[in-house]
């Protein structure tokens, strides 16, 4: 799926700071510092921090536009069911192996293979020919999705691509240093290293992630701010749980506290799965803060004391979790949130790409349900109003970083949705 | 109850009750000063609550004037001057009161919202209107409250401060738990647990050795929050009371014990002459009169024995001159008896002879008439008399029974047989008899000849009782292993007062009887071991009914 004009110019409005020097020429060379609060246990975590190790066949541009990335040209039979794609000429692996249809096939076969179950890839020098018995409309979305990457999997430690960055050591939780790939096919990032550091204890980061939550962090003099467009859903999932629970939970949580307060004005309320700038319908799903409605509902339930899970050492949840608790006590509801497993489960569902049914598929996915049709928009938004019977929305979260004054950002490829790091120049 | 039980349970009983009294006693005086002691530890630890809860109000009060004082609240009050975003805020409460070691501390806005919450820190935007409702707590400066809390309430020490915030008021409420960790802290004595209930706690159950005692905690608004418990073990009460109980349960016993040597010693002492006595009354009762009790003590017991004796000696001696009285009285009866039925026949002979003198001095010629008719009428009076000495040697000479099978049934018959011709006789009157014999009747050991004797007797009884005729019944009857033969005359019947004499010896209703007849089968039914009873009704007739064991 596309995504909209309207949905890009949200996007491109919603970047914050931008500090995008226009003045100060970029300068190649130096290394990048990065502090993050949250460990990342894979290479493929998703996070506004993009660091491009591997790229996909094709990319969503900022207006939302499907765009050659590793392949030049694409073709497909009247039925969709068969696309040939071409791939990109004197593309190398950070292993030096050359990029080619044998050596693409694997991690492209891994990534459609659950959403199209008898899928089949043919390759033959630089093409590459996919095979389904259906029609593969979203095809193109999908292989721009990062899950569609194409890789060579090394050992454990490593993640071999053929993006701008390579991996030079890979700590899980710890640390990750990549280092600027000098074969790339494309332009050369400006950075030469970058080294990320999980956990606080950096003296003085580049980059460090502003964590939602009631920690507050005091901010150096001259930092800048970043923040992503809204891409993290808060929600509490209950697929075992009573829908009509979930309805009364709903209705009785008051959103607004929680975003103000709780995640200090980093997001907007959620109602839906997917937010307003990705879907354009959002809005239909609002509902007002109700407890006499909620208490309606819970009087024909008489519901019995509910656990409520929350990650563990999360205090940002955890505190979200306790206010829910209070909201849904004052309709009747008992939520006894515990950090161990419970009925319901508060989390984050980060969104992983700006296309609005991979990402509805996606979540369907984790919530158990099959396949969703999400080949038009309404249909996409029925799909999404049947999810919301497992779900309750509380907010989408953005991500937010503090900058160094060092650190210059590119608008070539950044929007709101990721930071490129090969966009990321620093001032000697 | 034997009398050696009685003093079993006597000596037992006076020995248990002795030893409960003075147990109970002790044990009472031990209880009294057990409580007297409770209650001076419960006063003082009391005292050290009240001043150790007045040392955390001027602790409370100066932590929350800190807080008040902060700049962090000063620069919250400073946010109220314009449009006011207190969002940043909302951690606020916990860090400050970590600071200040406070378990409570709220942060709450001039409109009596919460801004910062330290003890449910998700209370945030939620209304604290007894801050704005009234102003009632300023006076009471720290004062108790129940605070609500995620899992539950809790009991605080509470004040509040206010700074200036814009055209209000910042509220600054904090305080301290007052809950059993505190409680811990107190210097108790051994034995001693102070537990703080709360309204809604649920109250678990108090040692039972223990004495409580529970002091009311109330709030601004004097609402009773919770109950402070004072418990004093009585363990030591306790163990002390049961060594007591203990004791006395074994001396009890030994009392037991010895009452119950005592009780045989004593019985032994006691009752033997008792005994003895006893066994003498049985023998006198069963007809040894000449029995004596064993005087083997100069007490009562052996005044009672030689009392004993000298009863048995006058009623021996009273039985003796009782027997001799009824033997003279025997003999004159017999001799009055005799004789009246002597002197009948001797009157006529007297006559006769004298007849006979008179004929043969005054008629010769006539003398051998008047002696053929004075020989016959000698020799009918001497028959007469010949008749009467006869009964009375029948009488004297009753043997005793040589007992064999004898069929009831079959004697009465035969004794009907030898009334057939008298009951048949032309001219005499009309007698029916009448025979109702039982088949099962069989026999019964017994004399054939005294029991026809006495059948005989009677028969001639019932025949003279009917001068006119009547129905003369034979019945024999089986039951409980008796048989009865019953006489039965529809005759004119006897007084009640005849009836209790009818048996007397020589005692007659009739002109020409000698009084032996009922007397002779009273004898012979009393030989057999049997019984004879009669039952009779004036103008109804009489039935006689002997009873012997089969």
């Amino acid at each position: 799926m596309r995504l909209p004009v309207w949905a890009c110019l949200a996007l491109l409005s919603s970047v914050p700071i931008a500090q995008a020097k226009a003045a100060t020429r970029p300068h190649y060379g130096g290394s990048l510092t990065i502090e993050l609060s949250s460990a990342w246990s894979t290479l493929t975590e998703s996070s506004a921090l993009s660091i491009p190790i591997t790229e996909t066949l094709v990319r969503l541009n900022a207006r939302g536009g499907i765009e050659p990335a590793l392949c030049v040209a694409w073709q497909h039979d009247p039925d969709l069911k068969r696309w040939r794609f071409s791939l990109r000429q004197k593309v190398t692996f950070h292993d030096g192996q050359p990029l080619n249809g044998a050596s693409a096939v694997p991690s492209l076969l891994g990534a459609l293979k659950g959403k199209y179950a008898d899928v089949s890839i043919q390759a033959g020098g630089q093409a590459i020919v996919i095979q389904s018995g259906e029609a593969m409309p979203d095809l193109l979305a999908d292989l721009a999705s990062p899950h569609a990457a194409v890789f060579r999997q090394g050992d454990a430690n490593s993640l071999t691509g053929t993006g701008p960055f390579r991996v030079t050591a890979w700590e899980p939780g710890r640390r990750l240093v990549v280092a600027a790939f000098d074969d790339y096919w494309g332009s050369r990032p400006y950075l030469d290293s970058i080294a990320i550091e999980f956990g606080a204890g950096h003296a003085r980061p580049d980059i460090f992630d502003i964590p939602a939550g009631p920690a507050r962090r005091i901010l150096p003099e001259g930092i800048a701010t970043w923040s992503s467009a809204p891409r993290i859903l808060v929600a509490i999932t209950g697929p075992n749980a009573n829908p009509v629970l979930l309805q009364a939970l709903a209705l009785a949580i008051d959103r607004a506290p929680i975003v103000n307060v709780l995640a200090q004005r980093r997001g907007e309320a959620a109602f839906s799965l997917l937010p307003q700038w990705l879907t354009g319908y959002a809005f239909l799903f609002q509902s007002a803060f109700d407890v006499p409605r909620a208490k309606q509902l819970v009087s024909q339930l008489r519901p019995g004391p509910i656990s409520l899970s929350y990650p563990a050492n999360d205090a940002f949840l955890r505190s979200v979790a306790e206010r829910v608790a209070l909201n849904a006590r004052d309709a009747g509801i008992t939520i006894q949130p515990t950090s161990t497993a419970g009925i319901l489960r508060l989390g984050e569902l980060p969104l992983q790409s700006t296309d609005a049914a991979t990402e509805l598929a996606r979540m369907a996915a984790t919530l158990g349900v099959g396949h969703i049709d999400s080949s038009k928009p309404d249909t996409l938004y029925e799909a999404e109003r049947t999810l919301l019977d497992r779900v309750v929305p509380l907010a989408f979260l953005r991500e937010t970083y503090g900058i160094a004054p060092r650190v210059h950002i590119e608008s070539s490829k950044s929007d709101a949705f990721a930071l490129h790091l090969d966009d990321v120049w620093v001032q000697p | 109850m034997s009398f050696r039980t009685k003093v079993f349970l006597s000596i037992a009983a006076t020995a248990v009750l002795s030893v409960w009294i003075v147990a109970a006693v002790v044990s009472t005086l031990v209880t009294q000063s057990f409580e007297r002691r409770d209650a001076q530890r419960t006063a003082a630890l009391v005292n050290q609550f009240q001043r150790e809860f007045d040392r955390r109000r001027v602790e409370v009060a100066r932590r929350v004037e800190a807080v008040t004082d902060s700049d962090d609240v000063q620069r919250l009050a400073l946010n109220f001057g314009g449009p006011a975003d207190t969002s940043a805020y909302f951690a606020e409460a916990q860090t400050l009161a970590q600071e200040q070691s406070l378990d409570f501390l709220e942060l709450v806005g001039p409109d009596a919202t919460i801004i910062s919450s330290a003890e449910w820190p998700a209370r945030f935007g939620y209304k604290e209107d007894w801050l704005t409702a009234s102003s009632g707590w300023k006076s009471q400066g720290v004062f108790l409250k129940k605070e609500d809390l995620a899992d539950g309430e809790a009991l605080g020490i509470i004040t509040v401060r206010t700074v200036k915030a814009g055209d209000g008021m910042l509220y600054v409420a904090g305080g301290r738990r007052l809950d059993q960790e505190f409680l811990d802290s107190l210097p108790g004595a051994e034995g001693m647990r102070v537990r703080l209930y709360r309204q809604t706690d649920q109250v678990t159950r108090v040692n039972s050795d223990a004495t409580v005692t529970a002091i009311p905690l109330r709030g601004r608004d004097k609402q009773l929050l919770a109950t402070l418990v004072i418990e004093n073990s009585r363990a030591d009460l306790v163990a002390l009371k049961k060594y007591i109980q203990g004791t006395a349960a074994i001396v009890g016993a030994a009392g037991v014990l010895l009452g119950l040597v005592l009780s045989f010693w004593t019985a032994s002492r006691v009752t033997r002459p008792l005994r003895g006595l006893a066994s003498s009354v049985r023998e006198v009762a069963i007809g040894n009169w000449d029995t004596r009790a064993a005087v083997s003590s100069s007490d009562e017991i052996g005044q009672l024995a030689r009392d004993f004796n000298g009863m048995t000696e006058q009623l021996v001696e009273q039985r003796d001159r009782m027997i001799q009285a009824e033997r003279v009285a025997a003999w004159r009866e017999l001799a009055r008896r005799l004789a009246h039925e002597l002197k009948n026949p001797l009157f006529p002979l007297q006559i006769t002879i004298e007849n006979l003198q008179r004929a043969r001095d005054a008629s010769p010629e006539q003398f051998d008439e008047v002696f053929r008719e004075s020989t016959s009428t000698l020799l009918a009076e001497l028959g007469h008399l010949k008749t009467i000495i006869g009964r009375f040697s029948d009488f004297a000479k009753m043997p005793a029974p040589e007992l064999e099978p004898v069929n009831v049934n079959q004697i009465v018959r035969e004794e009907l047989q030898l009334f057939e011709a008298q009951l048949q006789a032309p001219g005499g009157p009309p007698v029916k008899a009448i025979l109702e014999l039982a088949e099962d009747a069989g026999e019964v050991p017994a004399d054939p000849d005294q029991l026809r004797r006495a059948l005989h007797n009677l028969v001639l009884n019932a025949l003279d009782a009917m001068p006119h005729g009547g129905g003369l019944v034979f019945r024999t009857t089986r039951h409980d292993n008796k048989v009865a033969i019953e006489i039965s005359d529809d005759g004119d019947g006897l007084a009640p007062e005849e009836c209790d004499r009818l048996f007397t010896p020589y005692y007659t209703t009739k002109q020409h009887g000698t009084g032996l007849g009922l007397a002779i089968v009273q004898s012979v039914v009393s030989d057999h071991k049997g019984t004879i009873t009669v039952h009779s009704e004036l103008g109804k007739g009489t039935t006689f009914r002997i009873e012997l064991k089969a």
